[in-house]
């Protein structure tokens, strides 16, 4: 197991370095750099000279990327040329609020996934199992940004019962009790959360489906029923146990969709998290933020299948890695 | 100062919400009370005690978050609007048809007769919330600051025309200005009045990084506000200056200002509209006529000519400028002389052709008009000299007429008919077609467009669009690697066309590589013309000439609409910001949403 994990973790340094190129290239081919946003007509050449200057923008690329390379490998990640803070500093700021979002949306694309799936499956062509397919087949082919939207006008305008934008109420958490802030913060979390998962959870329910279907034919199944035990401990004790083994390994794939779809969510919700980070750092040009961003999301992927993987055989003794 | 106008932003379209059935409300007593003006008029508004002590809360809904407020490197025109309301500016600008200034922190200042030196007194008693004084230091310091070629601040071109070593400190509350010669008056008295840097603070900051100063996002302030509180991307939190030291009249009478981080407009507006944001910028005219139907409580301002879209004709044969520039490396004053010119607009019977065959009020119809009350957000442009500026704009000059029968005629004279009958007008076997670029994420461009480019067909012009990333676009206009682009300015109050119409490579921002001996003399005379009236007459002349020869086509001059809250009264909303001078904004008692 440990030789398994370590050959992993070998394996992953090239991706990540890979990944990095590529998005070093990417934006190289873009034209214009960061400091265009500087400069407006009337900025002297000398003054624009000087900031390409401070920001190594007037030595050609490939000595660019020697140092970039160079300096992410001794864990620096530079300075942002728009906000001139260290990058370490502002991804830093931003990640936890993109990790919460991702783990409330795990939270509720399994929770809703599972149990949707699980009712499809006991009720297999029953008026249930269509409804959910069709109702799966419809979030599921739904873009989340305007499902995000959607959710924005209804719940937010419409009929005001959630939030509409930001982690907290910008106006009135200055003055919350924690205990009304915890409140807050939860009640912020529920529309992105959503819209950033429903479309998974579709996806998930699908697979629970077959998986419950596929253990529910097993012979120890027949087996649990013979004994006389009731149907929902059938289902749940020892259906449902055996058929969340391949949800779990799904779990791990699901965290690139997580981030790639928080760029457009967090930027309707205004959640100050990773995915706005991105678009303004690109909009900005903003090179060393990208890349420290794409240098973390690939990390945090990596380590999610890694997660999985060995996850998968803790909770199924019959997978063994060496 | 102009800016060029890209709007980058992921625009999303809100459908589903314009698609709802306005539904009026009747209003109640109070409300009818409520819609009765309570304004007060400038300088007439309660004073702070008057009200019982600051009074709610204003939520500001801002595009992207600030990124600067150090007054000699901030880039942003929003970074500038808190800028402004968070100090006491030096002067008090006013805008009425042109920029005048009143005192502020500048008690008072003097020109000397042939107006080249100026001598400023400046008020007593104001101290940074630090407690320290304003003194002529910090005058002092913070032109050395814009002077000084480390700090590479976007603002060295105020210090340009005056002596080294301006200001002179005469002591501690008086300063002389002294400029190598005279120029327009308003723009000198710009140039002196900047937004003071303490001294004292900042005397041994590393200039080379100044941009990253913590002075940036936790500034010591003059004005009746102070940065209480900033997380990056979420909101910022101003609050009264509880140290101001100005008059009473200035102090805050708004308990907090909030400025909300909201990237994407289709929230923006929903905020606005369920109550969690107060204002919001660049409402579009759809929406504008929901608010106005749906939203009573929803006050809507106009901001005056801001902006404006022009289509852009290249004068020269990209390829060959590409290949020419190389052999005049360093000639700033290369004038494109044997560059080719191109094929098309190259000729400037055909460019004013062209302009015939543009119908811009369809254009100004079709894209900035109220569908529900008809009243028109936009107005014909002549010129790159907003219309606000009424005592320098030329309003003389006739916009070109909708003529699509004299433009194919202009154009038959310049030799192209469609000679092989296939609908397309040509020349030497060469067929009248281009691509006009356009940046992507602007809806209201990227249909323009389209209505031009069949208004074009129509007299036998093909014209492609090629919708590109804004940043690219920007990068191609500055290098002039296209045929024609639509595209756009923001305006700036002080005149100087310098940048755009100004022969010479080193105006870069001279996309379309216009040159005219008489215009480059017309504006060599009025950027070193002092008397107002004579200044005024020579860039009129210079935008008559320009006109005449339509290196661009003008298209029309935009309206900003901003949504304000209703219950804040005496806002002010003008050509100059879009929230100024927050400190004299009120709350009636009675209308006070967020309570203490």
């Amino acid at each position: 197991m440990f030789a398994y994990t370590l050959r992993k973790v070998l394996l992953a340094i090239p991706l990540v370095l890979g990944v990095i190129t590529l998005i070093f290239v990417l934006v190289e081919l873009s034209p214009g750099d960061a400091t265009d946003r500087f400069f407006t007509p009337e900025t002297p050449p000398e003054v624009r000279q000087l900031i390409e200057a401070k920001w190594g923008l007037d030595k050609p690329a490939h000595e660019r990327y020697v140092i970039t390379m160079k300096n992410l490998l001794t864990g620096d990640f530079g300075r942002s040329i728009f906000q001139e803070r260290p990058v370490f500093e502002i991804v830093m700021e931003a990640l936890p609020n993109t990790i919460q979002l991702a783990l409330m949306s795990i939270i509720i694309m399994q929770l809703v996934g599972v149990t949707l799936g699980s009712i499809q499956a006991v009720r297999q062509y029953g008026w249930a199992d269509s409804g959910i397919s069709i109702a799966s087949l419809f979030f599921y082919s739904m873009p989340s940004f305007w499902l995000a939207l959607m959710l924005q006008l209804i719940l937010t305008l419409k009929y005001p019962i959630l939030p509409s934008s930001g982690m907290v109420d910008a106006v009135m958490y200055d003055y919350m009790t924690p205990g009304e802030q915890i409140l807050d913060r939860m009640k912020h979390l529920i529309l992105p959360g959503v819209a950033l998962s429903i479309a998974r959870a579709a996806g998930i329910a699908r697979y629970m489906r077959s998986s419950l279907l596929e253990v529910i034919r097993q012979d120890y199944i027949r087996t649990a029923r013979a004994k006389g035990l009731p149907e929902w401990k059938v289902i749940v004790k020892h259906g449902m146990r055996n058929a969340l083994l391949p949800i779990i390994t799904i779990l791990g794939l699901q965290l690139p969709f997580l981030f790639s779809g928080s760029v457009l969510v967090e930027t309707i919700f205004a959640w100050p998290g990773m995915g706005r980070l991105i678009v303004s750092a690109i909009f900005t040009q903003d090179t060393p933020v990208i890349i420290g961003c794409f240098f973390v999301f690939t990390l945090l992927v990596v380590a999610g299948n890694l997660i999985a993987d060995l996850l998968y055989s803790v909770v199924d003794p019959r997978i063994r890695y060496s | 100062m102009l800016r060029h106008a890209i709007w980058p932003a992921l625009v999303l379209a809100l459908t589903a919400c314009s698609g709802e059935t306005p539904t009026p409300e009747t209003p109640t007593g109070d409300q009818a009370a409520a819609d009765e003006p309570k304004d007060r008029g400038f300088g007439n508004e309660p004073t702070v005690d008057e009200l019982g002590g600051a009074q709610d809360t204003l939520v500001i809904a801002y595009q992207s978050d600030a990124d600067n407020l150090t007054s000699v490197v901030y880039q942003a025109a929003a970074d500038g609007m808190i800028i402004d309301n968070i100090n006491y500016s030096s002067v008090n600008p006013e805008f009425d048809c042109e920029l005048t200034y009143g005192p502020e922190l500048f008690d008072s200042w003097e020109w000397n007769e042939d107006q080249t030196e100026v001598t400023v007194n400046l008020r007593k008693g104001v101290n940074w919330s630090d407690g320290t004084e304003v003194t002529s230091a910090d005058i002092d310091f913070t032109y050395d600051l814009i002077a000084d070629p480390v700090v590479a601040s976007p603002r060295m071109a105020y210090v340009e025309n005056m002596v080294e070593g301006t200001p002179e400190v005469i002591d501690s509350h008086t300063l002389v200005f002294k400029f190598k010669h005279a120029y327009d008056r308003t723009t000198m008295e710009a140039h002196i009045s900047f937004t003071p840097m303490p001294h004292h603070l900042l005397k041994d900051a590393d200039r080379a990084t100044l941009r990253g100063h913590e002075f940036g996002t936790n500034p010591i302030i003059t004005g009746p506000w102070k940065v209480a509180d900033w997380k990056r991307n979420e909101r910022i939190v101003l609050e009264p200056n509880e140290a101001f030291t100005g008059a009473d009249k200035d102090k805050a009478r708004i308990q907090r200002v909030i400025i909300k981080v909201l990237p994407e407009y289709a929230t923006r507006l929903v905020e606005l509209e369920n109550g969690q944001v107060d204002l919001a910028q660049a409402i579009q005219v759809e929406d504008a006529d929901r608010l106005a139907a749906e939203h009573p409580e929803i006050k809507l301002y106009r901001r005056g000519w801001r902006s404006q879209d022009y289509v852009a004709w290249n004068q020269l044969d990209f390829e060959d400028y590409k290949a020419k520039k190389e052999l005049h490396v360093g000639e700033e004053d290369w004038k494109w002389e044997d560059v080719d010119r191109h094929p098309i607009f190259g000729d400037t019977a055909t460019r004013v052709a062209l302009s015939k065959a543009i119908d811009v009020d369809k254009l100004m119809n079709d894209l900035l008009t109220s569908k529900v009350t008809g009243e028109v957000y936009a107005k014909r442009s002549v010129s790159t000299i907003t219309p606000a500026l009424c005592n320098v704009h030329n309003n003389d000059i006739e916009p070109i007429a909708f003529d699509p029968t004299a433009a194919k005629a202009d154009l038959a004279a310049a030799g192209w008919t469609d000679t092989d009958g296939d609908g397309v007008l040509d020349k030497d076997g060469e067929k009248l077609a281009f691509t006009m670029m356009t940046n992507s994420g602007n809806p209201r461009r990227a249909k323009g467009a389209i209505i031009m480019q069949a208004q074009l067909k129509d007299i036998g012009v093909e014209m492609e669009i090629e919708a590109i990333e804004a940043n690219t676009f920007f990068e191609r206009l500055r290098k002039k690697d296209y045929e024609a682009a639509l595209s756009g300015w923001s305006a700036g109050l002080f005149v100087d066309m310098t940048d755009i119409w100004h022969s010479g490579d080193k105006y870069e921002f001279n996309f379309t590589s216009y040159y005219n001996p008489d215009v480059d003399a017309l504006i060599e005379q009025a950027i070193s013309e002092p008397d107002p009236a004579k200044n005024a007459e020579l860039w009129k002349q210079a935008q008559a000439k320009i006109y005449e020869d339509q290196p661009y086509t003008f298209l029309y001059w935009m309206d900003e609409i901003v949504g304000v809250h209703e219950r804040f009264k005496d806002a002010k909303v003008d050509v100059l910001s879009a929230f100024r001078d927050l400190r004299s904004w009120w709350v009636p008692a009675e209308e006070v949403k967020y309570k203490r």
